[in-house]
């Protein structure tokens, strides 16, 4: 059963774009129901081109094109910014680790000797120093940590 | 006649920013943007949907231009590029908002126009694609599966079935007095 349409079709309808017919495809379109069937639902569609045309009024390029360039421009700041925020979780890992190794070290420090040769005011003063510097570093990380990617 | 493999050349994003760039692309978008907008107004049914997503083919063509295409090639590209934003848009809506019917205009008063128009309706985006670049454009089928991204050898079956459909919905309506 035959299901799929004629084969010349397209070759039909490529002669009726172009108007380059040869008298054997000529003589087959008016013969091949198919074919024939085609060509009236294609002059149909293109009366349809046709008035969409008249509807048709297309931008100015110039605007196009500043639009593409604005686009070209969003598109590179995406890569960038999507750059910065490897390079800024990469500072924060390695804030962490530094902060984590200090900590160890300064917990080895024989820190009663070290204390016990401090004036009483004085080994407070470093502490409260000492405290201070960790929170400013903790107030530092937290906004990295916590900045929400742009959409 | 243009020399054929400079065109998407010259529209590298480096490129349109000189002036034989810029007048490059504005003979390109002036042969190319009518058909295109044809096809889009054709299977969205709506006007400023077609504008829209003209100038987003556009775009994303001079975002992403490949030089080694001729006239026809890069003719083929925008309609595939175009093709491919009207299937993402059909998926992020309901295709019940494609198939609402197209304004009508004072001029709009020829019936069988209006016939072919509403026939039009009832068939699916894919099938309106398939006949509208068949029968208007004049695609063959390879250029067809090019643009649509389907295979080449069901292009012919697909197009016979749509073709057989939109006969079937015209013709009750032609042979009413």
């Amino acid at each position: 059963m035959k299901n799929t349409g004629c084969e010349h079709e397209q070759f039909v309808l490529r002669a009726l774009h172009t108007g380059q017919w040869t008298q054997p495809l000529r003589r087959h379109a008016a013969q091949c129901p198919d074919c024939t069937q085609a060509l009236q639902l294609a002059e149909a569609l293109r009366r349809q081109a046709h008035h969409a045309d008249r509807l048709c009024t297309p931008p100015d390029p110039y605007w196009i094109l500043q639009r593409s360039r604005r686009q070209a421009r969003q598109l590179t700041l995406r890569r960038v910014s999507r750059l910065l925020a490897a390079m800024r979780t990469l500072a924060a890992v390695y804030a962490v680790a530094v902060a984590a190794w200090l900590l160890r070290g300064y917990a080895a420090l024989q820190f009663r000797e070290v204390a016990s040769t401090l004036p009483g005011t004085s080994s407070g003063y470093a502490l409260i120093g000492a405290a201070l510097a960790a929170a400013c570093a903790l107030a530092g990380l937290w906004p990295i940590l916590h900045q929400s990617p742009r959409p | 006649m243009e020399d054929a493999p400079t065109i998407a050349a010259w529209l590298t994003p480096g490129r349109t920013q000189t002036a034989a760039g810029e007048e490059r692309f504005r003979q390109l978008y002036q042969a190319t943007s009518r058909p295109l907008w044809g096809y889009l107004h054709h299977a969205t049914g709506r006007p400023h949907v077609a504008d829209d997503l003209l100038q987003e083919t556009w775009c994303k063509f001079l975002l992403h231009p490949i030089p080694q295409m001729d006239e026809a090639q890069t003719r083929s590209y925008l309609f595939r590029i175009a093709t491919n934003l009207l299937h993402n848009r059909s998926r992020s809506r309901d295709d019940a908002a494609l198939e609402e019917p197209t304004e009508c205009t004072a001029e709009s008063d020829e019936a069988t126009r209006l016939d072919v128009q509403s026939a039009m309706r009832q068939l699916k985006p894919r099938e309106r694609q398939l006949l509208w670049l068949a029968y208007v454009e004049g695609m063959s089928h390879a250029e067809i599966a090019a643009v649509t991204g389907l295979g080449a050898m069901s292009i012919r079956i697909l197009l016979y079935r749509a073709r057989q459909k939109a006969s079937q919905i015209l013709r009750p309506q032609r042979t009413e007095p």
